[in-house]
């Protein structure tokens, strides 16, 4: 049977950071478990991709795989696409508008003016500087703790890390071409507009491994500026490719006709009086 | 007269998100969370463990805020967390959504250090069932 087959990446980004590792910092899962995947929700997932083949041995279906990076407790990847920048300019409109309030108050001793800059510099939050190496997805945006609420300046242990990015797939499965790897842009709301996904040889059974490149970005201060490094790092999974003879799924036999199984057809017996009437 | 000790400002520790993945397919086919649910958190580094299962136990210590959270296997299913049955003098989450949008999560601050784990219970709504399905095996909070 043709399946879309999701693959999603759960990294714990702020653990990875420190481990400079992914290595028991991903969790892996895939919805095809009552197929036989082994190992969901941990690092080691193996997942199953059923082949089916034809009579004369051709592929007779295709798998798709698509992965789905996500970051362990970060914003969800369920908020409106774009959602780091609209709460940028969200922030940017609401300190406008408290130094539009300022400013048009008339002097007078007692307003302490610094402490309510102070107030406007926090509600500005802070922004990234970008580089021609980090700029991209992350150009301009401020830095959002896990509640989506900018961060000021000086308050930035609490931000939320960046969704990971795939940069690569690659390794066995691919040298030996039973994925084509590649990467897709989209209308999916969750995945910021890029994924990754493969077909699958189906014709030659076995498990293959295939490594995946994930980027990270961590949050750093260099010359009195704030930038999202990115960290490369890499994890591997696998896949068992299993082939066996299309068949139907509703009658467990061969191919052919609609699985409707014959039933003696009966005139339907002529209306009655009471029929007629509408009573019973 | 003595001095009272002076209580230097820390910086706000970041929360401990705990994040529930649900299998919504299986859930819905089940009627049950049972096999059909993987807890994390981010407090791994600070003793948290059970990662992957449904009995989760965060090693959590008394002002640490709790942030809870969840995700589908699927993208295009929905799930979302109903409430959290938990003991109210120990923390007392109440639910948020993100600003801007109507994505919730719940948040509560862990009011006082426990020698005994903390089971609680997690209600999901999944998919268009009226009805919510509740944890089976309850996670913990342990100090």
């Amino acid at each position: 049977m043709p399946q879309q087959l999701a693959i999603i990446v759960l990294v714990d980004v702020g653990n990875a950071l420190t481990a400079e590792s992914l290595k028991d910092n991903v969790y892996l899962f895939d919805n095809m478990k009552l197929h036989g995947s082994e190992g969901e929700g941990t690092g080691d997932l193996v997942t199953a991709i059923n082949g089916a083949y034809w009579r004369d041995g051709s592929q007779a279906s295709e798998q798709v795989l698509n992965w789905l990076p996500y970051s362990l407790g970060s914003i969800p990847p369920t908020v409106p696409r774009g959602y780091q920048a609209d709460r940028a300019r969200q922030s940017d409109q609401e300190a406008l508008d408290e130094l539009d309030a300022l400013t048009s108050k008339p002097p007078a001793a007692g307003n302490d003016t610094a402490s309510q800059l102070a107030k406007i510099r926090k509600t500005a939050g802070t922004r990234v500087k970008t580089t021609r190496r980090t700029s991209g997805r992350m150009s301009g945006q401020k830095i959002l703790d896990v509640t989506g609420n900018v961060v000021g300046e000086g308050e930035t242990h609490a931000y939320s890390y960046p969704g990971p990015v795939i940069t690569d797939i690659y390794g066995q499965a691919v040298d030996e071409k039973i994925i084509y790897p590649a990467e897709y842009g989209s209308p999916d709301l969750v995945t910021d507009g890029w994924y990754w996904s493969a077909t699958v040889d189906t014709s030659r059974p076995g498990t293959y491994a295939y490594t995946m490149r994930i980027q990270l970005h961590k949050l750093v201060q260099r010359s009195g500026e704030i930038l999202w490094e990115p960290v490369n790092l890499t994890c591997e999974s696998r896949l068992r490719v299993t082939a066996e003879p299309r068949f139907n799924a509703f009658t467990g036999g061969g191919m052919g006709l609609l699985p409707i199984p014959p039933v003696a057809y009966s005139y339907p017996a002529a209306p009655t009086a009471t029929d007629e009437t509408g009573e019973s | 007269m003595t001095a009272k000790p002076r209580v230097q400002p820390t910086a706000p520790k970041r929360p401990i998100s705990i994040t529930a993945v649900v299998d919504c397919v299986g859930a819905l086919a089940s009627d049950s969370m049972q096999g059909n649910l993987y807890f994390y958190d981010t407090n791994k580094a600070g003793g948290s463990a059970g990662f992957g299962t449904e009995a989760l136990r965060t090693k959590v210590s008394r002002g640490d805020q709790l942030l809870w959270g969840v995700l589908a296997l699927e993208c295009e299913a929905f799930v979302a967390i109903e409430g959290i049955e938990i003991d109210r003098d120990i923390c007392e989450p109440v639910r948020k959504v993100y600003p801007g949008t109507d994505v919730a999560y719940w948040i509560g601050t862990v009011k006082k250090d426990t020698a005994q784990p903390i089971p609680y219970l997690i209600r999901f709504q999944v998919g268009t069932r009226v009805e919510p399905i509740t944890t089976t095996t309850p996670p913990m909070l342990v100090g």
